[in-house]
């Protein structure tokens, strides 16, 4: 053990270490591969970003001449300068794809369960660093297929996020169910591949690898939300694998699971006895719970960021579990939600209005403890902290608006319109992007050894925060207006043909956005290689990982792994009484406001509880205990 | 002020189970998710009617006695494992692998019986769920087979014996599983029809 | 050139910013800013989250005010009244709440902004604060569940006897309604009759189908209820009457339906809306290929008399194209010459012209 140690602590001289290939490329280090994910989910943001600002382009400047994109999109700009009705269809699914997918779940669970699930819970590793640097090649194998798949000739998948068949399943309904789909469907196969592989290992370590003391009930809330996260993905993804599996064999093998009674193409189709709602109903079954599997780390990690910043524990750390376990299990019996006018049996409807309107109480009650949290804080507004205010901001304007859309009634009138892409791009477009931000703000002194510089985090803060306001929050109006999504142009229908305006306005928002977007991009690669020197713990945080050095090595910890104590939000504990009596001002002031998880109670008696007095001897008996061993 | 706070525990050694086993059955959850997605769908789709009913190759019932039989045979390998017994390993394994070949190639036969019978994968849903859950089983038990054969290597090279179970122990237990999933999907087919 | 001229330009600007980047740190490094735990910025973050407050919920509340009506959809329908305001009560609670927690989330930070010598207060848990937000919320929610649900009851509930049924059909990418003429029956159809001339793939060995029309208009009867039986040719689509607060998706091999009661006819609406050109119309709500967004049709609603002409004046299928009325089978053509009142001579003349327009 020691002689590993003291290797370790050589990491830096960088001989005996393995080669360029084994440390970048086919690391099997969980902190080489969070930032893979992280660098690879950045890439993908930036593409799925530029597509929405050149469909934003067609929706706010319907006239405008883009001939200057034909280098970019070829065939799909016609003379005339216009976006093609059908790419315009395959920009909105790749977007939808890319984001949803490729950077909110591949870039932020595995960017952050893969970097701080060994930190926080005292591990020197994943469980298998192998299984982990397969996870993050297949994720990339299938990002080189999507990728691809956009410069086919017939175009990638144009039929919307949630590939609804028919329409993906019959190359003859639009050019992009052809191979564009099936490259969809392979990428998604193998996509799903490497979240299985990533989950597995997320919930193997943390049963298993948890350093002594670390119970669950003293498991930082981050953690608490990437097992959780895990888990729903666990039972989830492999619903879409079935899912894509039963299309595939539509597709491509004549079957007849979705379809049914087709004319197309001027011929009868002979597929009989098909349903088009059975995918609906697995996808969504997936679909749903992949809107908490993106959202659930992101606000473990805002909480996390939260209680650090406030300089005050999280309130209610059992309610926020509870909240988090209600929502795993209640987000796998709302699907339907979605199909409220699919035709499907009205008595389910009812159900599943009950059941989605159930789901709002956990939500509600997170934002409740997230303001109590700052209530009476001492705030320190770093980055991370502004942009986990702004989750917080966009969970709720988008959460209310789901109290709309889950009454099946309301939701006759606003489905499919603007008013569902305002809710979902809040709520968990916008939030889960501000939870990403917030945590590589927040961990980029861990992940890189120094520091992010703070104006620019602001002004990018400021920017975003406002921009994305401005962007989704007129697309309320539009939606309650009745504007139907997925359109090319509006200018077909008196109903929908106001308006111009707003949406040159939203457009010009997202393209505002969008460049503000640069700014992080420059503080974050200008900061790696030249930032400030960190310190082991900037944020004097609690938790675990602050405990290793600036730039922990293979391994992690040099020494031997922490044990821990105490939970991880002793922040601002105030002096007990015995204490404060005898204390003078000046020995006040020096008690700190925080006590990391590895300090035992013996060495903090001016802030124990007497409950926590009596846990002391224990305490010394199991030190014993272990050095005699 | 609340002082009313959560109890403290000692740092006590953390509850583990052996990872790779956990994550075997981890494993074994998610191939659980697709056969009940899939079983769903299927409740689903006939509950929509134009359902064709046909009877299921009667060879089906040899099958699930082989999958059966083969299951003690993996058991017995197991218990020899734990005695030591490295000559009974390999039988037992080796019989194992024969007779979850021949389940396959059973598999293939009912498929044959079912296109005389003009049930094909391209038809009514009812047919084609039968080929999907069939073939998409015998791909697990492929893949179970080549399990086997590692641990049947490892046992020539007498790497598993009672002090070294984990492979073997994880290996039974997929192939349990393997087993149980066949009954769970023969029942099924035979209740939903 | 110009082209030039501009990239010289953005290039300038990014290397003047990157230059007031640079100093900017070296100051702060100089200054020592960079040591403090925190900097004036602290204060200017917290007063913005005031000042945005300020600005946008006053711009929401002026804005709502002032264009409420351009936003407000005209309403024509009898279920609609019900979910619109639902949609507004939801609206007034939610508003609430949006308000209150964003008072709370933007005042905070300014209120409780870093200070050297302050403690937090250590407030981990509250039980009692705890049940209360998460009982309100609950009890909130089921009022407005109760309410959906009621109504959700009656829109989906099996439409009246008497109500005038319409046959929708999506197709890549137009609507074709279908009537059932005077038998008020619709005629049996197979999507594998479908073809240039019979697109609906009506049967016409049915006697149903005889008197059905299909009209390039949809007129419906003002008051009175209305059934639409909705289908799909090809992909899904999804029939949106905006007007009507209706929505109901068309699938292939699954047909659907829906049924409401109009409540004000178009020329009401005309003079209700202070346009003269209004009309009502039916767009696609489910994405469907290339031609998703232009799926148009006019919707009419006319008085039960005008309605009554109306019907009285549509040809029927088999008197409009002799192709459809050769499908019928010869012992029934004379009942489809009846039913379809079709004047032999004539019908092939009609249908030329009928495809000319
Ligand atoms: C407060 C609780 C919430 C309720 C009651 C709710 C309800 C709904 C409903 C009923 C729909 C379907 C609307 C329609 O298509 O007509 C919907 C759509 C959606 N919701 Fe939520 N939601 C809630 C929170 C969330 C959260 C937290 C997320 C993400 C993290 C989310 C993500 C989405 C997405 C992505 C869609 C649209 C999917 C699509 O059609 O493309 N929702 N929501
Ligand atoms: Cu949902
Ligand atoms: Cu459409």
């Amino acid at each position: 053990m020691s002689t590993e140690d003291t290797m370790h602590n050589n990491e830096h001289d960088h001989d005996h270490h393995g080669n360029f290939w084994t440390t970048y490329v086919f690391s099997t280090d969980h902190k080489m591969i969070a930032k893979q994910f992280l660098i690879s989910g950045i890439i993908w943001a930036l593409l799925g970003g530029a597509l929405s600002v050149i469909f934003r382009l067609q929706l706010g400047f319907p006239d405008m001449d883009l001939s200057w994109l034909k280098p970019v999109l070829g065939e799909w700009i016609d003379i005339q300068g216009k976006l093609d009705p059908e790419f315009y269809l395959a920009l909105v699914t790749m977007h939808g794809t890319i984001m949803v997918f490729f950077v909110l779940t591949a870039g932020l669970s595995g960017t952050f369960s893969n970097f701080l699930i060994p930190l926080q819970i005292g591990a020197r590793d994943m469980a298998s660093g192998f299984m982990n640097m397969l996870s993050y090649w297949f994720f990339f194998t299938s990002s080189t297929i999507m990728f691809i798949s956009l410069f086919l000739e017939t175009g990638p998948a144009s039929g919307g996020w949630v590939i609804y068949p028919p329409l993906s399943a019959l190359p003859q309904a639009m050019s992009g169910s052809g191979l564009g789909m099936t490259m969809w469907l392979v990428a998604m196969a193998l996509f799903i591949v490497s979240t299985l592989l990533g989950g597995i290992n997320y919930i193997t370590t943390i049963i298993n690898m948890r350093t002594d003391g670390m119970s669950f009930t003293k498991l930082p809330l981050t953690i608490w939300a990437f097992f959780l996260t895990a888990i729903i993905g666990l039972l989830s993804f492999p619903v879409l694998l079935s899912a894509a599996l039963l299309l595939i064999f539509d597709r491509s093998f004549g079957t007849s699971f979705y379809l049914s009674e087709i004319y197309i193409g001027g011929e009868a189709l002979p597929n009989t006895g098909g349903s088009p709602i059975l995918f609906q109903h697995l996808f969504w079954f997936l679909g749903h719970p992949e809107v908490y599997i993106v959202l659930l780390p992101s606000l473990g990690i805002t909480s996390e960021i939260i209680a650090t910043n406030s300089r005050k524990p999280i309130f209610g750390y059992r309610a926020m579990i509870g909240s988090m376990l209600g929502i795993a299990i209640l987000s796998f019996v709302v699907w339907a939600h979605h199909m409220f006018v699919t035709g499907m049996n009205p008595f389910l409807g009812s159900i599943f209005t009950l059941l989605t309107l159930i789901i709002a109480i956990p939500s509600a009650v997170k934002v409740f403890n997230y303001l109590t949290t700052l209530w009476k804080g001492n705030l320190i507004f770093t980055p991370a902290m502004l942009f986990s205010i702004g989750l917080v901001s966009y969970f709720i304007s988008g959460g209310l608006t789901g109290l709309f859309m889950g009454n099946s009634a309301i939701d006759i009138q606003i489905h499919d319109t603007y008013f569902i892409v305002a809710h979902f791009h809040l709520v968990m477009g916008s939030a889960a992007f501000f939870g990403m931000l917030a945590g590589v703000y927040h961990w980029f002194p861990k992940m890189f050894g120094r520091m992010m510089d703070a104006k620019l985090g602001y002004i990018h803060f400021w920017f975003t925060f406002i921009g994305v306001y401005l962007i989704f929050f007129p697309m309320h109006y539009i939606g309650i207006a009745g504007f139907p999504r997925r359109y090319y142009s509006w200018t077909n229908f008196d109903t929908f043909n106001g308006f111009t305006d707003l949406n040159m306005f939203v457009s010009i928002a997202a393209i505002f956005t969008f460049v503000a977007q640069f700014i992080f991009l420059f503080n974050f690669f200008y900061s790696m290689f030249k930032g400030r020197r960190a310190t082991a713990n900037p944020w004097k945080s609690t938790t675990l990982e602050w405990t290793t050095p600036v730039d922990p090595g293979h391994g992690n910890w040099p020494g031997d792994i922490p044990k821990v104590y105490r939970w991880p939000y002793d922040l601002g504990k105030p002096v007990n009484d015995e204490y404060a009596a005898k204390f003078s001002d000046e020995e006040m002031k020096n008690v700190p406001d925080f006590i990391p998880q590895n300090i035992p109670f013996s060495k903090t008696p001016e802030t124990n509880f007497p409950n926590e007095n009596e846990l002391i001897a224990l305490e010394d008996e199991d030190d014993k205990a272990i050095e005699v061993k | 002020m609340n002082t009313q706070l959560h109890i403290m525990e000692e740092p006590k050694k953390t509850f583990t189970i052996h990872p790779k086993k956990f994550a075997m059955w981890l494993f074994i959850t998610t191939v659980v998710m697709i056969f009940a997605s899939l079983t769903s769908a299927y409740i689903v789709r006939q509950a929509e009617g134009n359902w064709l009913i046909f009877e299921l190759p009667k060879i089906l019932w040899v099958n699930s006695g082989i999958i059966l039989f083969s299951s003690i045979f993996m058991h017995w390998a197991y218990v020899s494992a734990k005695n030591d017994n490295t000559k009974n390993v390999k039988i037992g394994i080796g019989a194992v692998a024969i007779l979850g070949f021949t389940f396959l190639i059973g598999q293939v036969m009912a498929w044959g019986d079912l296109v005389n019978s003009n049930i094909f994968l391209v038809g009514n849903p009812s047919g084609s769920f039968v080929y999907v859950l069939t073939g998409l089983h015998s791909i697990h038990l492929v893949g179970g087979l080549i399990f086997l054969l590692i641990v049947l290597k490892s046992t020539i090279k007498l790497k598993v014996h009672s002090k070294n179970m984990a492979q073997i122990e994880m290996c039974t237990t997929f192939w349990h599983f393997l087993g149980g999933l066949w009954l769970y999907l023969f029942i099924f087919l035979l209740l939903y029809r | 050139m110009f082209q030039v001229v501009i990239g010289i330009g953005i290039l300038l600007v990014v290397l003047i910013l990157f230059m007031l980047f640079r100093i900017g740190t070296l100051l702060d490094v100089v200054k020592g800013s960079n040591q403090k735990v925190v900097t004036k910025s602290n204060k200017v973050n917290a007063a913005l989250f005031v000042v945005l407050l300020v600005i946008g919920f006053g711009w929401i509340f002026i804005y709502s005010y002032v264009y409420f009506d351009d936003y407000n959809l005209p309403l024509a329908s009898e279920h609609g009244v019900e979910t619109d305001y639902m949609f507004w009560v939801t609206m007034a609670i939610t508003g609430v709440v949006f308000l209150i927690t964003h008072i709370l989330l933007f005042i905070f930070p300014i209120r409780y902004s870093y200070e050297e010598n302050k403690r937090a207060l250590f407030f981990p848990e509250n039980h009692k604060l705890e049940l209360i937000w998460t009982i309100v919320p609950a009890v909130v929610l089921s009022v407005l569940i109760f309410k959906g649900l009621q109504v959700w009851g009656d829109i989906t509930s099996k439409a009246p006897e008497d109500a005038e049924v319409v046959e929708v059909m999506g197709q890549q990418f137009a609507w074709t309604p279908r009537y059932p003429g005077s038998d008020n029956r619709l005629g049996d159809f197979d999507y594998r009759l479908i073809g240039d001339d019979n697109k609906m793939g009506v049967d016409f060995t049915d006697d149903g189908s005889y008197d059905d029309f299909i009209p390039r208009e949809i007129h419906l009867p003002k008051g009175k209820p209305v059934l639409f039986k909705i289908r799909a040719r090809d992909v899904i689509h999804s029939v949106y009457a905006p007007h009507f607060r209706v929505k109901m998706d068309a699938v292939p091999g699954m047909p659907t339906s829906f049924h409401f009661v109009p409540t004000k006819t178009t020329a009401e609406m005309r003079v209700e809306t202070g346009n003269a050109e209004f009309n009502y119309e039916l767009a696609c709500a489910e994405i469907c290929g290339r031609g998703h967004f232009a799926m148009r049709m006019i919707i009419v609603v006319d008085t039960p008399e005008e309605y009554e002409k109306w019907k009285s004046e549509q040809t029927s299928l088999v008197a409009q194209n002799e192709i459809l009325f050769n499908l019928v089978p010869d012992d029934k053509k004379e009942l489809a010459k009846v039913k379809g009142k079709v004047k032999t001579e004539v019908a092939a003349v009609e249908s030329s012209e009928e495809v000319k327009k």
